[in-house]
């Protein structure tokens, strides 16, 4: 009758999407929201989102980084509603460039590591954390955050280099 | 601080110390009871979905909980339109068992069984009035049997709607089970189908008609009539009085006295 034609292309069913990726989805807001409610708030609004745009998605593109590039943006739309309020310093204040110190004197303290963190551009930020507490690869991160490979690259550099010159 | 330590610390934050992976269980937990409560409210409904090789060709099929919602002809020139209209309704699940089955019953109904096509039909993806009523309108013309545009157009009183009625079966979702292949032209010629001609002489030729090479139904075609339960020959009066809409043609007479169908006493179509 007629050639037999490509392999149809029907993506993961949403519920196997959730599954595998509602973990590092989670440590990835938790982390850069720095707080628990927000964690929880836009942990639902990304698979909320996600599961609206699910039928849109080409099942050829890579579903990790289409779920981080949703989280991501909306980490970065409530930072800036955060600014706004005046909750959370604007990207590259930073709170406190003079380290704290542990009581004994010793090592730095874990809670600057997290400030510091939390002052780093919105960018950097979220591509530090896509890399350092998540894995993702720069291939990912950069379609994550809509840039380049290199892009991605040089934000989580700069990221580390800023973090190391707090210290 | 040297940079292995630096690293060190990046592994262990905030875990080592805060224990935000031990925060992740319950936060997941609390997580997933908030987002099910959210999806309850926008969730589509499920389809299960499946690929399956016939006579006919590969086809895509698509179940929904009431019914069949799909069947595709993947060669089609529209095919990735319609998976994309069928995304949008339901969330798909690739379910080999359950095509299968549709693929049996179409199977087993191409060879010749009349009961086969055995299904629920779910009419959700027909998206105005008029053609889900046409569709089922057109369910009640049973195998053996075709109607023409016209008298579909008439039987769900719309006689002036024959290209509406064209138009509805171009789009039917659910071709073989709702059997658009059903419809030809009022000269008796084919007509057009949404899975190409070939496949409708396949489907009506399985059905028992028989169409010559100019692609028109066969002289042995009998008009019966669904009221009064006579079947006569093509040219008989007490035939052409009678309303399309009211009228099959049947591929032959034994097919027509097969559906409880009495041969008219003016045209005697069995002498």
């Amino acid at each position: 009758m007629a050639s037999r034609p490509p392999e149809i292309k029907i993506p993961v069913p949403f519920e196997e999407a959730l599954r595998r990726h509602e973990r590092e989805i989670m440590r990835f807001l938790l982390r850069t929201t720095r707080d628990r409610e927000d964690a929880l708030d836009l942990f639902q609004e990304t698979w909320l989102r996600a599961y609206r745009a699910y039928p849109r998605l080409d099942p050829d593109s890579s579903l990790r980084p289409w779920l981080f590039r949703i989280a991501s943006n909306l980490c970065r739309n409530r930072l800036r509603e955060l600014v706004r309020r005046g909750r959370v310093f604007a990207d590259g204040d930073c709170p406190d460039r003079e380290p704290r110190r542990d009581a004994d004197g010793g090592g730095t303290a874990e809670f600057d590591l997290r400030r510091a963190i939390a002052a780093l551009p919105a960018r950097q930020g979220q591509a530090f954390a896509m890399r350092k507490f998540v894995g993702l690869e720069y291939r990912e991160i950069a379609e994550a955050l809509g840039c380049s490979e290199e892009s991605a690259r040089a934000n989580v550099y700069q990221a580390v280099k800023k973090l190391k010159s707090l210290r | 601080m040297t940079t292995m330590d630096f690293e060190k610390e990046l592994r262990e934050f905030p875990a080592g110390r805060s224990g935000d992976e031990s925060m992740l269980d319950p936060m997941l937990a609390e997580g997933r009871r908030r987002l099910s409560r959210a999806l309850k409210r926008v969730a589509r409904p499920q389809a299960r979905v499946g690929e399956i090789d016939t006579p006919l060709g590969p086809l895509f099929v698509a179940e929904s909980e009431r019914g069949i919602v799909a069947v595709r002809f993947i060669d089609g020139a529209d095919f990735d339109r319609e998976l994309d209209a069928l995304r949008a309704r339901f969330d798909l699940a690739e379910n080999r068992a359950a095509a299968n089955k549709i693929g049996d019953e179409i199977r087993r109904h191409l060879a010749g069984d009349n009961s086969a096509l055995a299904h629920r039909i779910d009419l959700s993806l027909v998206p105005s009035e008029f053609q889900r009523r046409t569709l089922r309108a057109l369910l009640r013309i049973p195998r053996g049997s075709v109607t023409t545009y016209r008298a579909l157009a008439e039987a769900v009183g719309a006689p002036d709607a024959q290209r509406a009625v064209g138009n509805t079966m171009a789009s039917n979702p659910v071709p073989i089970y709702v059997p658009c292949h059903r419809v030809i032209r009022s000269d008796g010629s084919l007509g057009n189908y949404g899975g190409g001609v070939e496949r409708k002489l396949v489907l009506l030729r399985a059905e028992g008609f028989r169409v010559g090479e100019a692609l028109k139904l066969a002289k042995e075609v009998v008009l019966g009539h669904r009221e009064t339960g006579i079947f006569c020959r093509p040219g008989c009066p007490a035939a052409r009085r009678a309303k399309p809409g009211k009228t099959l043609i049947v591929a032959d007479s034994s097919l027509a006295r097969g559906m409880g169908m009495r041969p008219c006493r003016v045209c005697r179509p069995l002498q």
